[in-house]
Order: structure tokens, then C-alpha cells, then sequence
């Protein structure tokens, strides 16, 4: 059996590469991606910690799903924005987007 | 209220009159609007008010106000007169009887003070005398009043006068004296200005108020100072008469107690009390130096001023000293020739008027003027015999002038009805245009409003109020039917009138023997010459002499008035045709009936007051001793009743004299050779700078407007209400106000630069950082991320840090 | 015979009512007839309680002991960290009063009907006036006492601002400033009394205060005869003011001249006599030493006593001098209040020196003359309420009708006028102090009383009762007498019916108090004299 620590290490791992990804990356849609590897990484802790701390109760999974689903919604709205944003300034480079100073 | 009952019967006298009083004037007092042009229903003598409704008396008001009216008076004339017949039927009424009662009136502190009724017999005979007068008086106003257009209000008026005055008659006490005296000076005040329209009316009217409210005031101080003193005698409030009067011990108490005022001048409590009374009496009976309001007073009515010189206003002011006359003779004995101050203040007083006003009398060309003037004189007669001591002369000398002028006043009211009977025939007869309604008064008129040239009043209120006598009419030009210079002959025209006016007149001049006047003067000069003789005192000889003369006056000008009015030929066309409306109207018959009344008593009265010493009329009219002494003597305390002055030659010749010798001077320049129409007045000559003097009444009454009027009205309008209250206190409030602002202007300064200034600093302060610190935002989402990422990872460190340091440490 | 009523004690009901009253008026809408017809049948209402309570006044207790002077007492908790309790009560100085405010607004809410800008707003204020007015008169707290005396300023002050004359924004500033300028003493006055004594309640403090002697005769350092003297100062121009006792009078004629007639009758009538209330039970019970005490100032030797007696014939003479130098009709009836209200306080002045003499030596020398004063003060604020009001009635009526207050613009009113002109005649003759009428009554008893005390000041105050006359004089002679002034030919003169039902009353019970002051005098009397005996036992 896998034990947890291995989970928790692909975990973090994969949640630092998102991070990583988030900071760095001047796409836009390429930090929505970013973000979503940051949120499966989550996914993955609260799935193995479901399964090895508390097996007999469902939350865990329950989390995961809502995150699942807050993901799906937020990758959606983001792509808009990010959509609303091209259409109105021909990039979609995260540097050009600085109107929310103040 | 048991009518037999006599101790509260009294309390009805006077309700008679006062609830005519209240009954005309809530209800029979109506009016209808009439057009003041309308000559048939207003009186033509009266403002015609360009053509405007006015208020007239409707015809059922007029017969319901003078039945009301005369019902009244005549309730009070028969209970006064069975109270007086009781009253004189008790042998030496007053001594130990008299008729009275009273109720609670006034609390003060543990006791109360009583109000109430009294009849001993000053106010016995008063109460014969004041009803008669009145209801004289009554009845001759019904033809005198008849067409005027507010006889209704006249009649409550005079009602509430004659009530006044019988309230003032039977009052147990000096309080309500004190009480019915003033409102009768409200009632000569409204009276006097009833035709308000007039400016001398209403001025006179003024006058008369405020020259006798000077001396009430002190009054009042006088009767609150007795107050006192009776309360410091007997513990217990009282104002009786019989207490205060009647009882030698308060009396010596009161003459021996050195005065709260005026005490340092060695004035006892007595004097003081006396002195403020009988200042209250100079002022209501007119005498030097508040004299001035009475000859103005006959701008009212003529019933008026019949009503105020005869039967009650000044009647009362002596009638209050006569009552008083203990109080001021506390302490002394005039009777031995020691006068205290107030009977010497009354005898100076009383003598130095009956002279005065008798030389002014002299000159009057105006027929009231000369009864106005004698009036004043023959109170000086009275003051000045109470003033000698001469208690039962002066009490008799009042009731008999009482009648006698109250006479002379409605026979001139009937000559002045003549004269402008006459008036009115002349202008029919010249065929004006303008309509005069026959029985008015003619003053009226003369309130700058139309006459015959037909000019209106100014509608303009500056113009309005100007002095009316500027007034074309007024300047002397237009007939004055008062003016003795207009008459002559009028004996023919009103005979009625003429012996009434003679009877009066003898009975004023003194005409020996058959007339009151006679034995009521001879007998002041007796009880004066009596004194001096059986005691030398120097100040009844002077009073003696100085009334004397006084009498010769007197005597002089009656007959000259009787002369100028009623003998020789008739001086102008108006007296030509002088008339009463022949024998059969009403009003001349209405306006006749009282003279022949108060003609008899004005004989006849004299003969209750014969000295039975006296030679030949003694036995016949005083068979068991002087009638009218032996009654009134008991108003007094035995220890003080004046001794009977034994006959004396010099005194009755005196009388004699006086009176014979100014009939006779008269007699000789107004009938041997009576004026013709245009003559000066024949006295105007010989008297030369005196004359004009005389006219012009010794200047007083500039003195008075020069000293006492102009001063206080500046000192009230510009003194006090200008410079006092709004200059100085009102400035210094504003000061103070203004003080206030400015501080507060100070302070607004102050915030501008100082707490505006601290606290609009730091808000801008905030705002400079602001702008600063905002840089750090770039708008750059990666940039925060990066932040929050570091901060993340500082505070994750600083806890584990922290952590494994505080597990290390235990 | 002490009642209830609806289980309420009356004397609650005469400071609740008024003021439930005004709240009534003023929420409902704003409909003219309606609030007229309504306020005045809530102030005949209270009017009728106020009857009531004086009818059954009880002055029975000078033989009953068991009768305490001060009846329809209710007390409730209120201000109990301070030692001030709602108390309320009244005595025969009260009863006066209250009956005469009872009687009064009903009166001057009749003559208010001719308000037709805002009328029930106006009402309200006369209402919520009233209750101020009532709550002085039978409060027996110093606070509550305070209290409502503060109040009673408010409505009178939007009445002159807001339906006064031409110059109302003026006088109605001076008269608050004055009026709230002149209480301040007297609130820190209050607190001293209130906080040594550690009671509110004036009954008590009667007793306590003028025995109060501080420590060794100082009190918080200061020498206790200042600080009472400081105190008693705070007092006398607060109610000075308000009397008003000469020099300060001059808001007097503004406020009265400017008010509206329903302002005017009460301000005249009623608000007047707080100030000579507060004086009667307070100033004279609390400062009995200081009264009599001898000041010396500028080298003259005087009691305060005789000061303010000075003062009142200050009052006497300059007011009657002022009265006659107006030619504004309202302002020299406003004037006359000057006059007649120096009587007031020149018998104050004499019943404080009878008081004080009995209180630091037992002296019964001026006792009965300190009575006599007293009474003839209490009965000449009831008269000239009467009086006072009655004349404004009148003066604003001819105002109404001709818009004018200049008395040089009348003139001959009397032939079109007849029966205004007699009840003008009538009240003004009431207010000359003509015997038969009430002011003679009144005035005479302050002459007796005042005279063997202050013997002088009263000789010279009759200059002032002649100029009475005087400008009563002038004020009848400048609207009824005179050739007629053909401005007003086509104007209606003649007193309107309602003006006659307001001003009857007031001339009932001018002739009844004249005629037979006794239906009220022993109710006044009973009480000083209880009031007096009581200090020398």
C-alpha cells in the first residue's frame, strides 16, 4: 500500500509547480491552469487524508467534490474575464492588465 | 331684609340708584344706527359725522331709562327719608342709639375687617337732603336730557352718581367713604366729558379727575395710616366711626403718638391722619390750591354740574371733614381758641378760598361761571367754620347750600335752555339751512364739524386731533348762549325761572332774615365772633373778618348776575326770543317742578337753625331750643360738642350788612342803569388791572400747565420713557448684547486659524501619506501574489520559529 | 375636601392636562375649527379642575391642627440622587394662582381664534404654556419648581417670534435672553441650596436653609453671609426680572407690546406673577437674615429689604411716568404692569422684612403689617391678572381691527364703538384702582401694609398711583374721547361677540372682588398668616 507521505509529497509537489506557474507565467491562461494544478493538489491531500484518517466518514470526498466543482466555475468565469479583457486589449499577457491600482 | 328692621335698612339706600345703574346699562340702554345727518332723529347741536350711522337712544329706551332711573331714586329718597323721620324721633339720637350694621369684609391675618352702614345724625340729615337734591335733579334732567342722542347713558351715569353718593352718606366707615367718593369722581369724570366729542369737554373732564385724584391719593394714605393706628390702639382692625370718632381714649392716643411721617415737624399721629384727610378734601371740594377743575366741570350737562356742586361731589368732600372733625380737634380745643394743625390748616385754608374764589366770581361774564366760583366760596365758608370749630355751622351751611344751588344750577340750565330756544328761533327766522333741533345744549357743536359754511372734518387724523379751537366757529365769532353779556330781560320771557333764580340768589347772598343762606352764614359768623370773644383768639377774628368780606362779594355778585340776565332790556335778538317752549311741553314743565321744590326748601330751610336767643325769631322758630343744633350735636362725644355761642349784636349786624351792602352795590349798577346791548361791563373800570386778573382766575391754571403739566408729561415721554428706560437701560442691555457678540466674533477668529487649523491639519496630513504610500500598488496581480506568498512564508516561519524556540524553553 | 380625579390627584391632572393638551392639538390636522372648538374645551376643562380645586381648598387649619396648609400633596420618586422628588401641593397663595391661570387660557385661547396662520400650532403653544405655568404654582420642589419655570419660557417665546408684530423677532430675543440670562443664579443658587440642605423639597428647606451655617460660619472657604448673600442675589434677579422689579423692566413693554393678544393676556396676567410667586415661597422663607441684613455701599447704610422696596417705588413711579409718555396703546398697558407690579413687590419687600424681623429676633413689631402687605401682594397678582388681561383683550382688539397701535391715530372710537367703549371704560378704570372695583382693594392693603414699615417709599410711590390715573387718562381720552377720526368711518369697531364672552368673566370677577373681596382674601389671608405665625410659633 502507497503509504500517505507519497501522496503528500506528489501533493505539494504538484501544488508548488502550480504555484510556481502562477507567479511566473505572463499568459493569462496560463495561470488559470496554474491555479488549477494548485486546487488538485488540494484535492489530492483531502482525498488521501479522507482516506487514511477518517475512511468511515464521506467529507473528504465531499470537499473534494465542491472544490471540483468551485474549480470547474472559477476556470469558467476566469476564461471570460480573461476573453473580455482580449477582446478589449488585443493581449492577454498579465502585465497590460494593471487597472486595478488603487 | 326686614323693611322695619332700621339697622339694615340702610343697606338699601344706595342699591336703588346702583341697580338703576346696572339695569339701564345691560338693558335699557339700546340704540338705534341713525344717519347723523338726520336732524329729526340726532340732535343738530351735535357733530354730524359727515353723513355717518351713529348710535341714538331708540324712543322705549328713552321713557324705560327714566323710569328705570326715577324708580331708583325715589326707592332710595323713601327709605332714606322714613330712616330720617325714625331718626329724628329718637330723643338724643346718636348719643346712645344710632341705626347700624356690617359684614365681614376684608381678612387680615387673625381678625377681619368689618364694613357696614351707619346712621347717626350727620348722616340723618344728610340723608334728607342728598335724596331730595337728586331726585331734583332726576326730574329736571328728563326735560333737560330729552332729545339728546345718549340720554340713556346719562341717566346710568347719574344714577351710579346719586348711589355713589348715598353709599358715601350711610358708610360706617371711613373706607367706604373713601369708596363711593371715588367712583363719584369717575361718574363727575365720565359726566363732565359726556358730549366726548368737545375738546374742553373732555379736557375739563380730565381736569376734575386728575386735580382731585392728587389730593385722593394722600387721602388714601391717610385712611391706610388710620388703619394702622386703630389697628396699634385696639389689636383688631377697624375703621369705624364710631371707634375711631367716638372714643376718647384712641383719640388721646392717637393725638399723643408722635407721627410715623412727618413726625419730626412735632406733628402727632392725629394730625398727620387729619391733615392727609383734609388735603383729600381740597382736592373733592375744591378748594385752594386744587380749586381749578371746578369752574371747568360745567362743560357737562347742567344736572351735572348741579349734581357735582350741589348735592354730591363737593358736598361730600366737607361732609367727610365735618364726620372727621373729632380726629382733628384730638388734642387741642378750638373752642378755647387752640387750634391743632388741621383745623388751623382748614380755618387758613377754608377762609383764604371763600375770598379768593369770590373775587373771581365777581368778573364771570359766563352764568355758570359765576355759580361755579361761588360754589368754591361757600366751601371755603365751611371749611373754614369747621375750621373755628364751628361743627353744627358748617354741617348746616351745607345742607342749606345744598339746596340753594342746586337751585341757582338748574335755573341757569333753564336760562341756558332759553337762550337757545332763542338761538334756534333767530336762525329759523334767518332762513339757514342748517337744522337745529331745539333742546340740546349748543357746545357741541363747536368739535370741528359742520356749521353753517358747510366744511367737513378732516378726514386726516393729524388734522383731527387739532385744536378745535382754531376752528373758525369756535373764535369768538358765533353765539355763546351762556354768556351773560347776551341776556337781559329775561324776567319776562321765564318768570318761573326768574323768582327761583332769585330765591336762590338771596339765599346764596345771605338776605337777612327770610332766607336759609341768612341763618346758615350768621351762624358760622356767630360761633367765629363768639370765640374770639370769650377767648381773644386772634385766628377766629381774621376768619371772621376775611368770610365777612367774602359775604360782601357774595352779595355783590348775585345781584350782579340776577341783574345781567334777568333785568333791563333784552341785549340781543336770541334773548329777544328766549323761551322754555311755553307753559305746557313737557320739558318745561319737568324742568320747572324741581325749582319750585328746591325754591321752598332754599327759603324755608334756614328756619330749623334759628338761635333761640336770637330776638323775635328765636321764640317763633326755636321755642325749645336751636332744632338743627340740638339734632346734630350728638354726632359728637359730649366733651367735644360745641357750646352754644350766646346772641350777640355784632356778628347778626355784621350779617346784615355784608349781605345788604353788596345788594345794594349791585342793586346800583345793574338796575338803576341796567346795560344796553354792547356796554363793557361796568365793574371793568374801577377794577382796572384786577379785572383782568380776575378773568384770567390769578393765572393758575397756567401756573399749573407752566409747572405741573408741560413738565410731566416731557418728564414721562422724554425722560423717562426715552432716556431713562430706553436710552440707559435698554443701552446698556444692548451693550451687554453687543459685548457678547463681540466676544463672540473674537472667538469665531480664534477657531479659524487655530482649531480649524488643527483639525483640518491632520486629515491632509492622512491625505499627503496616502498619496504616497499608494505607489506600492502597481496593479499587478502577480506582484501581490508574490507579496502575500513572501508574507506567507515569513509568518509560517516566525511560527515554527517561535514554536520550537517556546518548546525549548519548556 | 380633598378629591381625585379617574383615581389621578388633581393637581397632576392641572400640569399633565395642559401639556397632554398641547400634544393633541398639535398632531392633529391641521384643520382651524377643529383645533379652535377642541382646545377650548380642554382648557375649560382644566379650567373647571382648577375651580374645582380652589372651591375645595380647605383653609380651616388656623382652628383645625390636624389640617396641614398645603393640600392635594402627591410625591413620587424622581430625581432621588439628587434629594428632589416630584412634589406637588398646594397652599392658599397657590390655590390663588392656579384658579387664576385656570380661569385665563381658556379666555385667551377664545381670543387666540382670531390666529389664522397656524392656528393649532398657536393653541398647542397656549396649552403647552399653560402647563408650565400650572407646575410652578403647585410645585413644592425647588427642582420641579425650576424646572417648570424654564419650561413655561419656551411657548411664550415661539408665540412672540412666530405671531408677534412688526418688531417680534427683537423683543422675543431679549426676552429669552433676558429671561434665561437672569436664571442662571439662580440655577446655581438652586444646586447650593438643594445640595447643603441635601432636599429639594421647599418646606423643608425653609426650615433648613436659613439656619444653614456651613462650617464655623464658611463654607467651602467662603464666609457663609456670602454665600447666602450671593444665593439670595442669584434669586432676586432671576424673579426681578421676571415681576419685573425696575431696572429691569424694559423687555417688558417689547415682549407685551409685540406679542400677540393671547400672548399678551397671558404673559400680562399670569407669567408676571412667577416671578412675585417665587419671591412669596422662596426668597422670602429662604433668606429671612439676609432680607433685614444692613448693606453698605458707597457709604449709605440700607437692608436689601429696603433696597428692593426702593426699587418697587422705582417701579410705582417710573413705570406710571413711562405708561404716560406711550403713544402705542399695547405698550403703555404693558407699562401699567411695571406700575402695578411695583405694588406687588413693594408689599414683598415689607412681608420679607415682618418675616425676617420675626425669624433673628422674634420681633412681632410689623407682623400684622407684614401680613396685611402680603395679602394685599397675593390678592393685587390675582387682580392685576385680571385687570391686565382684560386691558390687553382690549387693546388688541382695537389693534385687530384698525392695525394700528398708535394711540394718535384713534380717536372719538366711542361713537361707533358704544359698548367696547364701555367695557374699555370699565377695565380701565378697574386698572386705575377705582374703589368698588378689585385693584383698590388690593392696593389699599399693600398701602396699609407697606406704609408703617416703609413710610416714605410708600408716601412717594402715591405720585405713582396719581400717574395711574394719569395715562389711564390719556389711553381713554386718545381712543374713545375726541372729535371722531373719519379713518375708520367704514371700518367695524365695535367689539366682536366673541371678545365680549372673553372679557365678561374677567369683569364678574373684577366687580365681585371689589365689592366683596372676602370670597377670596381669607383663602390668601389664612395662609400668610400661617406662614408668618409660624416662625415665631
Amino acid at each position: 500500500m502507497v503509504p500517505l507521505w507519497l501522496f503528500l509529497a506528489v501533493a505539494a509537489a504538484l501544488f508548488c509547480i502550480g504555484t510556481f506557474g502562477v507567479l511566473t507565467r505572463k499568459n493569462a491562461v496560463a495561470v488559470l491552469m496554474s491555479i488549477e494544478l494548485m486546487l488538485n493538489a488540494v484535492n489530492i491531500n483531502l482525498v488521501a487524508f479522507w482516506r487514511f484518517q477518517t475512511p468511515l466518514d464521506m467529507s473528504g470526498q465531499a470537499f473534494a467534490a465542491f472544490v471540483f466543482v468551485v474549480a470547474a466555475a472559477e476556470a469558467a468565469v476566469g476564461l471570460a474575464i480573461i476573453i473580455a479583457v482580449y477582446r478589449n486589449r488585443r493581449s492577454v499577457s498579465v502585465e497590460d492588465i494593471d487597472m486595478l491600482r488603487w | 331684609m326686614d323693611l322695619n328692621n332700621l339697622n339694615t335698612l340702610p343697606w338699601l339706600i344706595p342699591v336703588g340708584p346702583l341697580l338703576a345703574f346696572v339695569i339701564i346699562t345691560l338693558v335699557t340702554n339700546k340704540s338705534r344706527m341713525v344717519r347723523a345727518d338726520d336732524s329729526h332723529e340726532y340732535g343738530g347741536h351735535h357733530p354730524d359725522y359727515d353723513g355717518m350711522n351713529v348710535p341714538v337712544v331708540a324712543p322705549w329706551s328713552r321713557v324705560a331709562s327714566i323710569v328705570v332711573g326715577l324708580s331708583g331714586v325715589i326707592s332710595a329718597w323713601l327709605i332714606s327719608w322714613r330712616v330720617f323721620f325714625e331718626a329724628i324721633s329718637i330723643n338724643q339720637f346718636g348719643k346712645d342709639v344710632i341705626f347700624a350694621d356690617s359684614i365681614d369684609w376684608l381678612s387680615n391675618g387673625l381678625d377681619t375687617f368689618r364694613m357696614g352702614v351707619m346712621v347717626d345724625p350727620l348722616t340723618a340729615v344728610m340723608l334728607f337732603m342728598v335724596p331730595l337734591a337728586v331726585l331734583c335733579i332726576f326730574i329736571y334732567s328728563i326735560g333737560y336730557m330729552a332729545h339728546d342722542p345718549r340720554q340713556a347713558r346719562f341717566f346710568s351715569l347719574i344714577s351710579l352718581f346719586a348711589g355713589a353718593m348715598l353709599t358715601l352718606v350711610v358708610a360706617d366707615n371711613i373706607l367706604l367713604v373713601f369708596v363711593g367718593w371715588e367712583v363719584m369722581g369717575v361718574c363727575s369724570y365720565l359726566l363732565i366729558g359726556f358730549w366726548f366729542e368737545k375738546k374742553s369737554a373732555y379736557n375739563a373732564a380730565i381736569k376734575a379727575f386728575t386735580v382731585t385724584r392728587v389730593a385722593d391719593v394722600v387721602m388714601l394714605l391717610g385712611i391706610a395710616y388710620l388703619f394702622f393706628l386703630s389697628y396699634e390702639f385696639y389689636g383688631f382692625a377697624t375703621l369705624n366711626f364710631r371707634d375711631i370718632l367716638y372714643n376718647e381714649a384712641f383719640l388721646e392716643y392717637a393725638a399723643g403718638t408722635n407721627a410715623i411721617i412727618f413726625g419730626g415737624l412735632g406733628l402727632s399721629a392725629s394730625a398727620v391722619i387729619g391733615i392727609f384727610l383734609i388735603i383729600g378734601t381740597i382736592g373733592k371740594s375744591a378748594q385752594f390750591p386744587l380749586h381749578v377743575w371746578l369752574p371747568d366741570a360745567m362743560e357737562g350737562p347742567t344736572p351735572v354740574s348741579a349734581m357735582i356742586h350741589a348735592a354730591a361731589m363737593v358736598s361730600a368732600g366737607v361732609y367727610a371733614v365735618i364726620r372727621m372733625y373729632p380726629l382733628f380737634d384730638a388734642g387741642g380745643h378750638v373752642h378755647a381758641g387752640d387750634f391743632t394743625a388741621p383745623l388751623l390748616l382748614m380755618a387758613v385754608i377754608g377762609s383764604f378760598t371763600a375770598l379768593f374764589a369770590a373775587t373771581m366770581g365777581v368778573v364771570q361774564r359766563d352764568v355758570k361761571g359765576v355759580l361755579a366760583y361761588s360754589t368754591i366760596s361757600q366751601l371755603g365758608f365751611m371749611i373754614a367754620a369747621l375750621g373755628m370749630g364751628a361743627f353744627v355751622a358748617a354741617f348746616f351751611h351745607l345742607i342749606t347750600h345744598a339746596f340753594f344751588k342746586a337751585l341757582l344750577f338748574m335755573s341757569a340750565g333753564s336760562v341756558i335752555h332759553a337762550m337757545e330756544h332763542g338761538e334756534h328761533h333767530v336762525h329759523e327766522h334767518h332762513a339757514h339751512d342748517h337744522h337745529h333741533d331745539h333742546h340740546d345744549e349748543a357746545h357741541v357743536e363747536s368739535v370741528g364739524v359742520g356749521d353753517e359754511a358747510g366744511t367737513h372734518p378732516p378726514a386726516d387724523a393729524h388734522a383731527a386731533t387739532e385744536d378745535p379751537a382754531e376752528h373758525p366757529r369756535e373764535a369768538g365769532t358765533h353765539f355763546d348762549p351762556q354768556d351773560m353779556m347776551n341776556m337781559g330781560g329775561l324776567r319776562h320771557k321765564i318768570p318761573v325761572t326768574y323768582y327761583a333764580f332769585l330765591a336762590g340768589g338771596l339765599s346764596l347772598a345771605g338776605f337777612p332774615l327770610l332766607t336759609a343762606g341768612f341763618w346758615s352764614k350768621d351762624e358760622i359768623l356767630a360761633d367765629g365772633w363768639y370765640v374770639f370773644r370769650e377767648t381773644g383768639s386772634g385766628m377766629h377774628l381774621i376768619v371772621f373778618l376775611v368770610l365777612a368780606l367774602a359775604a360782601f362779594l357774595t352779595a355783590f355778585y348775585t345781584m350782579r348776575q340776577i341783574g345781567l340776565t334777568f333785568w333791563g332790556e333784552a341785549r340781543t335778538e336770541e334773548a329777544e326770543h328766549a323761551g322754555l317752549g311755553g307753559p305746557e311741553s313737557i320739558i318745561s314743565r319737568t324742568m320747572q317742578l324741581p325749582l319750585i321744590i328746591l325754591a321752598f326748601f332754599a327759603i324755608f330751610a334756614g328756619f330749623v337753625g334759628v338761635p333761640p336767643d336770637f330776638p323775635i325769631l328765636g321764640s317763633i322758630f326755636a321755642p325749645n331750643g336751636n332744632p338743627f343744633f340740638d339734632f346734630t350735636k350728638y354726632a359728637l362725644m359730649e366733651s367735644i360738642q360745641p357750646e352754644k355761642p350766646t346772641f350777640s349784636w355784632i356778628p347778626v349786624l355784621t350779617s346784615f350788612g355784608v349781605a345788604l351792602g353788596g345788594l345794594y352795590l349791585g342793586w346800583l349798577i345793574y338796575w338803576r342803569n341796567p346795560l344796553k346791548a354792547g356796554d363793557e361791563d361796568p365793574i371793568k373800570q374801577p377794577l382796572g388791572v384786577l379785572y383782568d386778573l380776575w378773568m384770567n382766575r390769578y393765572y393758575m391754571d397756567d401756573l399749573y400747565g407752566m409747572v405741573f403739566v408741560r413738565p410731566s408729561q416731557w418728564f414721562s415721554a422724554v425722560v423717562v420713557s426715552t432716556f431713562i428706560d430706553k436710552g440707559i437701560i435698554d443701552g446698556f442691555l444692548h451693550l451687554v448684547a453687543r459685548a457678547f457678540i463681540w466676544t463672540g466674533d473674537l472667538i469665531k477668529v480664534l477657531n479659524l486659524w487655530l482649531i480649524d487649523g488643527v483639525s483640518d491639519g491632520i486629515p491632509e496630513a492622512i491625505g499627503h501619506f496616502g498619496v504616497w504610500f499608494r505607489r506600492i500598488q502597481t496593479g499587478r496581480i502577480q506582484q501581490y501574489l508574490l507579496l502575500a506568498a513572501a508574507a506567507a512564508i515569513i509568518i509560517g516561519l516566525i511560527f515554527v520559529v517561535s514554536t520550537t524556540l517556546l518548546q525549548a524553553a519548556g | 375636601m380633598e378629591f381625585d380625579i379617574l383615581g389621578l390627584n388633581p393637581l397632576t391632572v392641572l400640569v399633565f392636562g395642559p401639556g397632554l393638551s398641547a400634544l393633541i392639538i398639535a398632531a392633529l390636522p391641521n384643520n382651524k375649527v377643529l383645533s379652535r372648538w377642541l382646545s377650548l374645551a380642554l382648557s375649560l376643562v382644566i379650567a373647571a379642575v382648577a375651580v374645582a380645586v380652589f372651591a375645595n381648598y380647605n383653609n380651616t387649619f388656623m382652628d383645625d391642627p390636624n389640617v396641614s396648609a398645603f393640600q392635594f400633596q402627591t410625591q413620587a420618586e424622581w430625581f432621588t440622587l439628587l434629594g428632589s422628588s416630584w412634589h406637588l401641593g398646594i397652599d392658599g397663595i397657590s390655590a390663588t394662582m392656579v384658579l387664576l391661570t385656570g380661569i385665563l387660557v381658556p379666555l385667551a385661547i377664545l381670543i387666540s381664534w382670531e390666529v389664522d396662520d397656524r392656528p393649532s400650532i398657536h393653541l398647542a403653544l397656549i396649552l403647552f404654556f399653560e402647563m408650565g405655568l400650572m407646575g410652578v404654582f403647585v410645585a413644592m420642589d425647588l427642582m420641579v419648581f425650576f424646572l417648570f419655570y424654564e419650561l413655561s419660557l419656551v411657548p411664550i417665546y415661539f408665540l412672540i417670534d412666530q405671531w408677534g408684530g412688526k418688531n417680534r423677532k427683537y423683543a422675543a430675543t431679549k426676552f429669552m435672553i433676558y429671561s434665561v440670562g437672569g436664571t442662571l443664579g439662580m440655577l446655581l443658587a438652586t444646586q447650593l441650596i438643594g445640595w447643603t440642605a441635601g432636599t429639594f423639597d421647599i418646606q423643608q428647606l425653609s426650615q433648613i436653609w436659613p439656619r444653614f451655617m456651613g462650617e464655623n460660619g464658611s463654607f467651602l472657604g467662603i464666609d457663609i453671609n456670602t454665600v447666602k448673600g450671593l444665593s439670595f442675589a442669584g434669586f432676586l434677579i432671576a424673579f426681578g426680572i421676571k415681576v419685573p422689579i425696575w431696572p429691569f423692566h424694559t423687555w417688558l413693554p417689547d415682549a407685551h407690546g409685540e406679542a400677540p393678544t393671547a400672548g399678551s393676556m397671558l404673559l400680562a396676567g399670569v407669567m408676571l406673577k412667577l416671578g412675585a410667586y417665587g419671591f412669596i415661597r422662596l426668597v422670602v422663607p429662604f433668606f429671612p437674615d439676609v432680607w433685614i441684613g444692613e448693606i453698605n455701599l458707597l457709604g449709605l447704610q440700607f437692608t436689601a429689604a429696603g433696597l428692593f422696596a426702593f426699587l418697587a417705588m422705582l417701579g410705582i413711579v417710573l413705570g406710571a411716568f413711562a405708561a404716560f409718555g406711550q403713544n402705542d396703546i399695547k405698550r403703555l398697558v404693558a407699562y401699567s404692569s411695571v406700575n402695578h407690579m411695583g405694588f406687588v413687590a413693594i408689599g414683598i419687600a415689607a412681608m420679607a422684612v415682618a418675616y425676617g424681623q420675626a425669624w433673628a429676633n422674634g420681633s412681632e413689631e410689623h407682623m400684622q403689617s407684614g401680613i396685611i402687605a402680603a395679602n394685599g401682594a397675593v390678592l393685587q397678582m390675582f387682580n392685576h391678572g385680571l385687570s391686565s388681561a382684560a386691558m390687553f383683550l382690549l387693546a388688541g382688539g382695537i389693534y385687530h381691527k384698525t392695525h394700528t397701535r398708535d394711540l394718535r391715530e384713534y380717536g372719538g372710537l366711542w361713537v361707533k364703538a358704544p359698548i367696547y367703549g364701555g367695557i374699555f371704560i370699565f377695565t380701565s378704570m378697574a386698572s386705575l384702582g377705582l374703589p368698588g372695583l378689585n385693584g383698590f382693594v388690593s392696593e389699599f392693603l399693600v398701602v396699609r401694609g407697606t406704609f408703617p414699615i416703609f413710610t416714605w417709599l410708600t408716601a412717594i410711590s402715591m405720585i405713582g398711583l396719581l400717574f395711574t390715573g394719569a395715562y389711564i387718562l390719556k389711553g381713554i381720552r386718545a381712543t374713545l374721547h375726541g372729535p371722531f377720526n373719519m379713518k375708520w368711518r367704514d371700518t367695524a369697531l365695535e367689539i366682536e361677540p366673541r371678545e365680549v364672552v372673553a372679557v365678561v368673566p374677567l369683569m364678574i370677577l373684577i366687580v365681585i372682588t371689589g365689592i366683596f373681596p372676602n370670597w377670596i382674601l381669607p383663602i390668601i389671608n389664612d395662609s400668610v398668616t400661617i406662614m408668618m405665625h409660624s416662625i415665631t410659633g
